[in-house]
């Protein structure tokens, strides 16, 4: 019986010291940047590239969602190994703002970055922009009369109109925005009205709905510009363009992708080098540039072939309201229900 | 002496059981949190739709897998014809393709311009598309991704049934159709029980398809109230009920296996295989080729096409082969030590058989019935409270993982401890085994082919496991499903296939071993 008992206590105790020296050992390695990342590996790594060559500091792109991992900052406190946290969201970033996982940047850090592209108590910054547009096929002629993302509710787009699943953050972002320049009530009637025409079927990803677009499976779709250009590059014949919404109205609905420096950061000094370099001119160059977004730093250009910014008109709200006002538009949603 | 000895078998596992419960401790407390008024508007809003879109997946799935893998199962084990063992494996292998991959695959292929969705609208006309999203699709696909558990247990037992029993009846005049409803059926009914249970948790538990396919189950509607509302109580509370809805499948299952054990002379012989005819082959190849053609060939195919074009265009580097190095030793790890501690609770509920090591094992069950990200959530709470310095290594994601799957290790160990017969066990006994010797010369021999099947199977499982690596992983430790994951959600087919290719190709080497040793073996 002892035997037996010391065979697996033993196993039990040897087990325990290897796990023991495994998991402080992968502690005592991290000796560089840790970016908790809810954006496209792609798209960071040429910035990341470029800042360890200038300073030397080593970063350690840790990817996932964004929503997951702020769920994970959360829930490891003190713990965390992040130092800075990017996300394609302004909503998920206000909302580690509300949750205090965010430590506030000293102004002369941030004061290139519009006011309403970053956080009231600087606690993020935006880094790039993205704007919600149309991308409309050029074999429909007959669209002529969508002008604004409203028009998406008229019955004459049933079954021709492409959106995603209501769960996007970027779907979710832009119902926030149309909520607080048109109001809920209007925003409920047209998401009433876009449940009618899609009928069930949404896409999960805005890069099918552009594909749907050129292949004529639907003549119009709701996505961010980029996804468009994306198309583009890899089939240059496509029959798709871009149309600005709401030009005559509320604007188009911005959102940015942003940075912040995580509270319980160690290496603070080092983490705020980053943040530096990605809002300097080169850093908000390759930044952007990598997903043909607009850099937030004025002054600086986006990829050519993207419609200027200032060139078109801007629904004018703040990006802190897009976490402000998560849970009320997803409530929105959810009482409408969108597939 | 046999009670001290059950005694401390009994301590060891329930300490095993302690550690699986955390999860259930996580989700316990959590929904205490929760007020009256939000259970009321969970209840009214969610719930019904939740559980009606839950069962009806979870029985569409039950009977594509029976309609999959039964017959398959039946062919193979009784009739030889050429290329059966190819079939074996053929029927085998789409457990190494994860159910976010078939969905993702099926997907791609069924639009317009995919290779499906081409040929689709040549039978049934232009425009004509099938639409995956859904009910059907999200059964189809996870039917294709698990119906393989129950056709590798229904084969096992089929071929380890012995050939008395069947002829005893046939001799009474029972026709072939009455041998097989009322003889072969009860006999493997325990293996497709267990089968079955597999399926039914896979289902329950599953992110990845669902959530590429839009079907709203309690999982996917957990992690959505995680991620998009950050709001853990209500998450905890739908955890709940899941895991209430899971342990009524369990008990079912716990019923169809009720008095099973059946203890078959050594003398008896096994059932020999009846030769098939040409024609007959040809009929079986039909059906065993249009499974396998659509749960692994069209699959793999489009996995070697998008990886051809990766090795076209060169991406495929260093960082690749360190992602595959990390998934292989996070799944060797996981489940060499979901094997080894499962072993103390198996043997204590095969020896004792109460109703405490009956909760037990019911209660182990738990990490397979949670969704991965609420087992994650629950590891990391209690590591950052109990065991702060594990925090952010390697052990908190080998925990995670291992009270994830320890219920399929403790099945499929617990089937092989029920063959240990127990006059084997005194016979050894007798001849002046100790405890420990008895262990090491007879017990462990005799389930070595329980245990192989068990580490398999983890091993199987943690390489595809999704969820919990992506919330409890190290630092910058990435495996491949995450890199599938995020290739894929970005549309960068050609980096996510060779990934996908690779899990494939990593799982063979297990499978093979586990095949070896009993499967194919006969």
């Amino acid at each position: 019986m002892s035997n037996k008992t010391n065979l697996l206590t033993g196993l039990g105790r040897s087990l325990l010291a290897m796990t023991l020296i495994v998991g402080s050992a992968a502690t005592w390695a991290a000796e560089e940047l840790v970016i908790y990342s809810g954006r496209k590996d792609k798209f960071v790594e040429p910035v990341v590239e470029k800042f360890t060559e200038q300073t030397g500091i080593k970063v350690i792109l840790h990817s996932g969602e964004s929503t997951a991992l702020l769920n994970k900052m959360q829930i490891e406190g003190p713990r965390t190994q992040a130092d800075l946290y990017l996300s394609n969201d302004a909503g998920n970033l206000q909302k580690g703002t509300e949750m205090g996982l965010f430590m506030r940047l000293p102004g002369s850090l941030v004061n290139e970055v519009p006011a309403n592209l970053r956080a009231a108590d600087n606690t993020w910054i935006g880094l790039s922009a993205r704007a919600r547009v149309l991308v409309v096929s050029k074999n429909a002629k007959d669209l002529d009369w969508v002008k604004s993302i409203f028009d998406l509710a008229d019955p004459r787009l049933k079954d021709r109109l492409a959106i995603t699943h209501s769960a996007n953050e970027s779907y979710i972002a832009g119902v926030t925005v149309y909520m607080e320049a048109v109001g809920d009530a209007k925003t409920k009637t047209w998401l009433e009205g876009m449940k009618v025409n899609v009928d069930g079927e949404v896409f999960n990803k805005h890069s099918k709905i552009v594909a749907a677009v050129a292949n004529g499976q639907k003549d119009i779709g709701l996505v961010n510009h980029y996804y468009i250009y994306r198309h583009l590059a890899k089939e240059p014949d496509a029959p798709i363009e871009i149309r600005l919404p709401d030009q005559d109205g509320m604007g188009v609905a911005w959102n940015v992708a942003g940075v912040a420096v995580s509270k319980h950061s160690k290496k603070k000094n080092s983490a705020q080098k980053f943040v530096e370099f990605v809002v300097s001119a080169e850093g908000q160059k390759i930044f952007a540039e990598a997903n043909n977004e607009y850099p937030v730093v004025l002054g600086i250009a986006a990829a050519p072939e993207v419609p200027a910014a200032g060139s078109y008109k801007i629904a004018d709200v703040p990006m802190v309201k897009l976490g402000e006002r998560r849970d009320e538009t997803i409530d929105l949603i959810e009482s409408v229900g969108m597939p | 002496m046999t009670r001290t000895k059950a005694g401390s078998l009994g301590s060891i596992a329930g300490i095993v059981v302690l550690t699986a419960t955390i999860p259930l401790l996580f989700v316990v407390y959590s929904s205490l949190q929760l007020s009256a008024s939000k259970w009321a508007g969970l209840w009214s809003s969610r719930l019904p739709e939740l559980m009606g879109n839950t069962l009806s997946l979870a029985l569409v799935v039950v009977v594509l897998c029976l309609i999959l893998a039964v017959p398959s199962a039946w062919l193979t084990a009784r009739r030889d014809f050429a290329g059966r063992k190819v079939a074996i494996w053929l029927l085998v292998l789409p457990l190494t393709i994860p159910t976010y991959v078939f969905a993702h695959i099926y997907t791609v292929l069924l639009e317009p311009t995919g290779w499906l969705g081409e040929l689709w609208q040549l039978v049934a006309g232009d425009g004509a598309l099938i639409n995956l999203y859904g009910l059907g699709g999200a059964a189809v696909m996870l039917s294709l991704a698990t119906f393989s558990y129950v056709f590798l247990l229904a084969y096992t037992s089929l071929v380890d049934s012995r050939r008395s029993l069947e002829e005893a009846a046939r001799i009474h005049g029972a026709s072939k159709w009455q041998v097989f409803l009322r003889v072969t059926l009860p006999l493997i009914r325990p293996a497709l029980a267990a089968g079955l249970i597999v399926v039914v948790l896979h289902t329950l538990s599953d992110f990845g398809a669902v959530s590429m396919l839009r079907y709203q189950t309690f999982t996917l509607s957990i992690y959505l109230q995680m991620s998009g509302r950050f709001d853990y109580q209500a998450a905890a509370g739908l955890s709940l009920i899941l895991v209430s809805m899971s342990l009524v499948f369990l008990v079912l299952e716990r019923f169809f296996r009720r008095q099973q054990r059946y203890f078959a002379g050594a003398q008896t012989r096994f059932i020999s295989r009846k030769r098939a005819s040409i024609q007959e082959t040809l009929v079986i190849w039909a059906w065993l080729g249009l499974v396998s053609l659509f749960a692994f060939v069209i699959p793999v195919s489009w996995m070697l096409a998008w990886s051809y074009e990766a090795l076209v265009q060169d991406v495929i580097d260093a960082k690749f082969w360190g992602y595959a190095l990390n998934t292989g030793l996070v799944s060797f790890t996981a489940a060499t030590v979901a094997v080894v501690v499962a072993l103390p609770l198996g043997l204590y509920h095969t020896r004792v058989r109460t109703w405490l090591s009956n909760l037990y094992i019911q209660l182990s069950s738990i990490g397979f019935v949670l969704p991965g990200p609420v087992v994650a959530l629950g590891v990391i709470t209690f590591v950052i409270a109990v065991l702060p310095n594990f925090y952010g290594g390697f052990a908190a994601l080998i925990m995670a993982l291992v009270v994830r799957f320890l219920p399929l290790a403790i099945q499929s160990q617990e089937a092989a401890l029920q063959q240990l017969t127990p006059s084997v066990e005194q016979a050894g006994r007798i001849h002046g085994a100790g405890p420990l010797e008895n262990l090491w010369r007879v017990i462990l021999p005799m389930i070595r082919n329980g245990m192989v099947t068990a580490w398999v199977l983890v091993f199987i499982d943690v390489l595809k496991e999704l969820p919990a690596t992506l919330m409890l992983r190290p630092v910058g430790f990435d495996t491949l499903p995450i890199r599938i994951w995020i290739e894929a959600s970005e549309e960068m087919l050609e980096l996510a296939a060779p990934a996908a290719l690779l899990l494939v190709v990593g799982t063979l080497p297990a499978l093979w071993i586990m095949m070896r040793s009993h499967a194919v073996r006969r």
